[in-house]
Order: C-alpha cells, then sequence, then structure tokens
C-alpha cells in the first residue's frame, strides 16, 4: 500500500535520508517517534507527494507520481495551516460534502461546542480574527479537514500536540474510530497514544527501526 | 493616533528641531515677501532705494535660501527617523509574539501587514509627512501676516478660503470612510495570496488551488469596486476644490485693485497679497489629497502594532 524504496532526500545542503525503505500494508497502523528534527515530518511530507525524493521511489497505493498521490492521502500536518476563509470552506477546502458529514467531522474534532458560540457558526470569517483563534482550536480544524477529505490513507503529525488533555483524549478517539477502516501513519512524541497499533517504528540516524509494538509504549513511558 | 503619539514621542528632539525649522523657514519666507512689496511701493513712489535696503533684501534672500534648506534636511531627517521607529517597532512587536502554531495564517497576515500598511506608512512618512506640516504652518503664518497688514482684505481673501475649508472638511470625511474600506479589501486579497503560499503543503493535499482562486478573484472584485469608486470621489472632490480654489485669487484682485485704485492700500501690499495668496491656496486645493493621504497613513498605522 505504502512503499518506500532507497529513498533519498536532502534540504539544500542538509541531507535527511541516504537509503531509506518502509512497507506499510493496506489498513495498517503505524506510529512513528524518534527525537525532533530527525526527520518524522519530512517522511509524513514525502509519503504525501508535497516532495519529490532525490533518489528512489514513493508509491501509494501503485501510484508513483507525487502530484497523483497527494490526492490519495489526508494529512494532518505539524501546523494547522488555515486560510483566510470560513471555518467550512477550511474544513471542506472547497470541496462538496453532504451537511451531515461535516457535522460528524466537526463533532469528531471537537469543534461542535466553539462553533455554536461563534455568530456566525462554521460560516465564521476566521481572516480578520486570526490572532482570536488558539492553537488548540487552529489544530482542531486542520483535523476536521482531515477527516472531512476521507482519503483511504490517514497521516498524523503530532496532530493533539496543541490540545490539553481532555481535548486530546477525544480527538485521540475519534481518530482511531475514524481510521479503522485505514491505513494510518501517526508521528507522535508521546507513544501512549499508540496502543493498539500495529506496528511502532522509531527514527534515528535517518533510518526507521522496527520496536515491538505491544510493549514499546510501556517501555517508553515507565 | 496611538502609534503617532508613540513615533513622535521616540523622536521628539529631532521633530521638534523640523517643526522649529519649518516656522524660520515660513517666518523668514514671509519677510522677505514683505520686502519685495515694500520695494514695488518704493518703484511706484519715485522713492530712494537705498544700498542699505538692497543689502537688507539680499540677506533675507539668502536666510530664505539657508531656512529652507534646513526645513528640507530636518524634515526628511526626522520623516526617516520615525520611519526607523516603526520597522524596528513592528519587528519588536513580531518577535515578542510570535508562535508557530498557526503558521498559515498568522504567518500570511504578518506578510500582508509588513508588504501593506507597514510599507506604506513607511513610504508616506519618508515623503509627505513633514511637508503636510509645513503647509499647514504656511497658511497660519501666512494668515496672521496678512492680518498685520490689512484687515479688509485679509477677510475678503479668507471669507472664501473658510467655505472651501468646510467643503474639504465635509469631503475629506466621506472620503475617508471609502479609503478604509479600500485598504480592508486590498489587504484581505493579499492575504488570501500570502496565506495560499505559506499554507501549500495544506492546499496541495487538499486539492484547495480552486477555492484560493476563487477566494483570490471574489476579494479582487470587492477591491475594483472600492478602488475605482475611490478613484471617482477622489477626482470629483479634487476637480470641485480646484475650481473653488481660484475664487479667492478672483476677489483679491477685484477687491484689491479697487482699493489700490482708491487708495486705500498701496501697491506693495496688494503685491504681498498676491504673493502669500498663492502659497495659501495651494495649501487648501490640495487639502483634500492630503488629508486622505493623512488618513490613509493614520490608517495604516494603526493597523501595525507597534512596540
Ligand atoms: N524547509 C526546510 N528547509 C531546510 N531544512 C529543513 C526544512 N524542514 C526541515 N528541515 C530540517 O530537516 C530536518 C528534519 O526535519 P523534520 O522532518 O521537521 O523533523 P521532525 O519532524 O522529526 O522534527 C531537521 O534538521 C530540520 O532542521
Ligand atoms: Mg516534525
Amino acid at each position: 500500500m505504502i512503499e518506500l524504496k532507497n529513498v533519498a532526500f536532502t534540504y539544500q545542503e542538509k541531507i535527511v535520508f541516504q537509503e531509506l525503505s518502509l512497507k506499510v500494508e493496506k489498513g495498517q497502523k503505524v506510529g512513528i517517534v524518534g527525537e525532533s528534527g530527525c526527520g518524522k515530518s519530512t517522511l509524513l511530507r514525502l509519503i504525501a507527494g508535497l516532495y519529490r525524493p532525490a533518489e528512489g521511489g514513493v508509491t501509494v497505493d501503485g501510484e508513483n507520481d507525487p502530484e497523483k498521490i497527494s490526492q490519495k492521502v489526508s494529512i494532518v500536518l505539524q501546523t494547522p495551516m488555515l486560510l483566510p476563509l470560513t471555518i467550512r470552506e477550511n474544513i471542506t477546502m472547497g470541496h462538496a460534502f453532504s451537511e451531515e458529514w461535516i457535522r460528524q467531522v466537526c463533532a469528531a474534532s471537537n469543534l461542535t461546542k466553539w462553533i455554536e458560540t461563534l455568530p456566525n457558526g462554521i460560516d465564521t470569517y476566521l481572516g480578520d480574527r486570526a490572532d482570536e483563534l488558539s492553537g488548540g482550536q487552529a489544530q482542531r480544524i486542520a483535523i476536521a479537514r482531515a477527516m472531512c477529505k476521507n482519503a483511504q490513507v490517514l497521516l498524523l503529525d503530532e496532530p493533539t500536540s496543541a490540545l490539553d488533555g481532555e481535548n486530546a483524549a477525544a480527538v485521540l478517539e475519534a481518530l482511531d474510530h475514524f481510521g479503522e477502516d485505514k491505513t494510518v501513519l501517526h508521528v507522535t512524541h508521546r507513544p501512549e497514544h499508540l496502543v493498539g497499533y500495529d506496528r511502532i517504528l522509531r527514527m534515528e540516524g535517518g533510518k526507521l527501526l522496527e520496536a515491538n509494538a505491544s510493549c514499546a509504549w510501556r517501555a517508553v513511558s515507565l | 493616533m496611538r502609534n503617532l503619539r508613540l513615533l513622535l514621542k521616540r523622536n521628539r528632539i529631532w521633530v521638534g528641531v523640523a517643526v522649529l525649522a519649518a516656522i524660520f523657514s515660513n517666518l523668514s519666507q514671509m519677510i522677505y515677501t514683505y520686502y519685495v512689496g515694500e520695494l514695488a511701493n518704493r518703484i511706484v513712489g519715485r522713492t530712494m532705494i537705498g544700498l542699505a535696503f538692497l543689502a537688507v533684501l539680499g540677506g533675507f534672500l539668502v536666510s530664505n535660501a539657508v531656512t529652507q534648506f534646513l526645513n528640507q534636511y530636518f524634515g526628511r531627517f526626522a520623516a526617516e527617523k520615525m520611519a526607523h521607529s516603526l520597522r524596528m517597532g513592528y519587528a519588536t512587536r513580531l518577535l515578542r509574539k510570535a508562535t508557530n502554531d498557526r503558521e498559515g495564517l498568522s504567518v500570511s497576515s504578518a506578510m500582508s501587514v509588513a508588504q501593506n500598511e507597514l510599507a506604506q506608512a513607511d513610504a508616506y512618512l519618508g515623503n509627505t509627512f513633514f511637508d503636510v506640516f509645513g503647509m499647514a504652518f504656511t497658511g497660519i503664518l501666512a494668515t496672521i501676516f496678512l492680518l498685520l497688514q490689512d484687515i479688509l482684505l485679509t477677510l475678503t481673501l479668507l471669507l472664501p478660503t473658510v467655505l472651501i475649508l468646510v467643503y474639504v472638511r465635509f469631503s475629506s470625511r466621506k472620503l475617508s470612510g471609502i479609503v478604509s474600506s479600500t485598504q480592508t479589501e486590498k489587504a484581505r486579497m493579499n492575504q488570501v495570496v500570502y496565506s495560499a503560499v505559506s499554507a501549500f503543503p495544506a492546499v496541495k493535499v487538499f486539492d484547495g488551488e480552486a477555492l484560493c482562486k476563487g477566494a483570490f478573484r471574489k476579494r479582487l472584485l470587492a477591491w475594483e469596486g472600492h478602488a475605482t469608486k475611490n478613484g471617482r470621489w477622489h477626482a470629483l472632490y479634487n476637480t470641485l476644490s480646484g475650481i473653488l480654489s481660484r475664487v479667492p485669487l478672483l476677489l483679491l484682485l477685484l477687491v484689491g485693485g479697487y482699493m489700490v485704485i482708491r487708495e486705500n492700500i498701496q501697491i506693495g501690499t496688494l503685491i504681498v497679497f498676491l504673493n502669500l495668496q498663492k502659497s495659501l491656496t495651494l495649501s487648501i486645493m490640495n487639502l483634500p489629497s492630503w488629508l486622505s493621504g493623512f488618513q490613509v497613513f493614520t490608517t495604516n498605522l494603526s493597523r501595525v502594532e507597534i512596540e
């Protein structure tokens, strides 16, 4: 389903990966941990077709053209990256979805309560009030956006880093439920968020090492 | 206005020097004009024009040049100092509150502010800020000076001028609303572009290109609507004020000429009036555009957060 073969990637001079390979089966839930700056976000961006590898190939669902890969994945980026448009437009990105579906993803992202307090609800324009938006609200909009697209591959880059404990727990549970029938790659610095995952990978020195999924999170957190 | 006060306060020494230079430059110009009028009187009255008189005239000509130079020099310098404070103040504020958690929005609004409001306020400070004040001085000082020369003739000049001022006040209020809504739309339009660039990963994965283009087109149309309205009203008000500004000169020539013929005043006095009338009416004629320029400036300034 997702395959990286001897991928090399550099930012200008900075070498991030040299010979990186990874194979993820359809429907697998994979957690990725590692020191910050080791290339986890870069890996997800490569898989999302946002970057073109310098060498090697990235294949998602049999597709290896980055432009087309982008269509097959959904991603919660490490920073929410909102646009100066309405909340609705930020979630749907201009595509047609049913009201019911939009309502569901808002509920799953714990947005409903906040949206109900806004004078224009989900059609509230975010451009002039960018500063009033909390990091958590922005991140939850980004999560709703990722769910809304409903792609078969879900990439999560520290999706709950800006959320408080209560919100994080609720949103993680919703994400788990939402990702049941999907291939999920979840980058996090909190291994306890990866309970029940099929595999846990540790990124180190530009390589991915397999960790024991069943006890990895305990080992780290104890 | 809070920001303007802050900038003025931070550079009070240079602003003070610039204001003093403007006052001296205007004063010297007026005294020189007075002596030119006196020269005309002596010619008409066939009075001796002594060497001492010519020396005084020459002296004021030189002081005119010197004070004019100092006025421009310090005016620019003070404005440049204020522009520096503005940029530094903005950078300081940005550094203090910078957070990375809303990359798309906060980077794009910071960029939008830097490219629009900040750049425009900056340019205004560098080019026109002290000119406006210089013109205001000229108007006030010229009026006082003329009142000392002849009250009736001054009133002849002032009455239509006051009427023009009322008109200008009315029109500038009307214009400022249009100006500020045009700016809001422009800022929104640019924000769409900057955020589409800074949030490109999200735009790409979620195929938001059409959304961004649509939003940009919508903003562009809104801005265009405001901008054409803005241009139309500016043209109308400036044309009207241009025509109105001819009235004082006409009245001055008619009434003043009559007074000279009746020997109520000397020709020199009329020459002084004619000379100063030009700068007085000129400042009034340009008042709408200066005021709206100043309005744009303060609107821009109020949108830039500084520290
Ligand atoms: N746009 C970029 N340009 C240059 N270097 C970058 C860029 N993005 C990330 N890097 C560098 O690449 C390395 C990997 O970054 P990243 O993938 O963000 O790490 P992680 O997500 O694991 O913290 C880091 O050393 C980072 O400094
Ligand atoms: Mg990262």
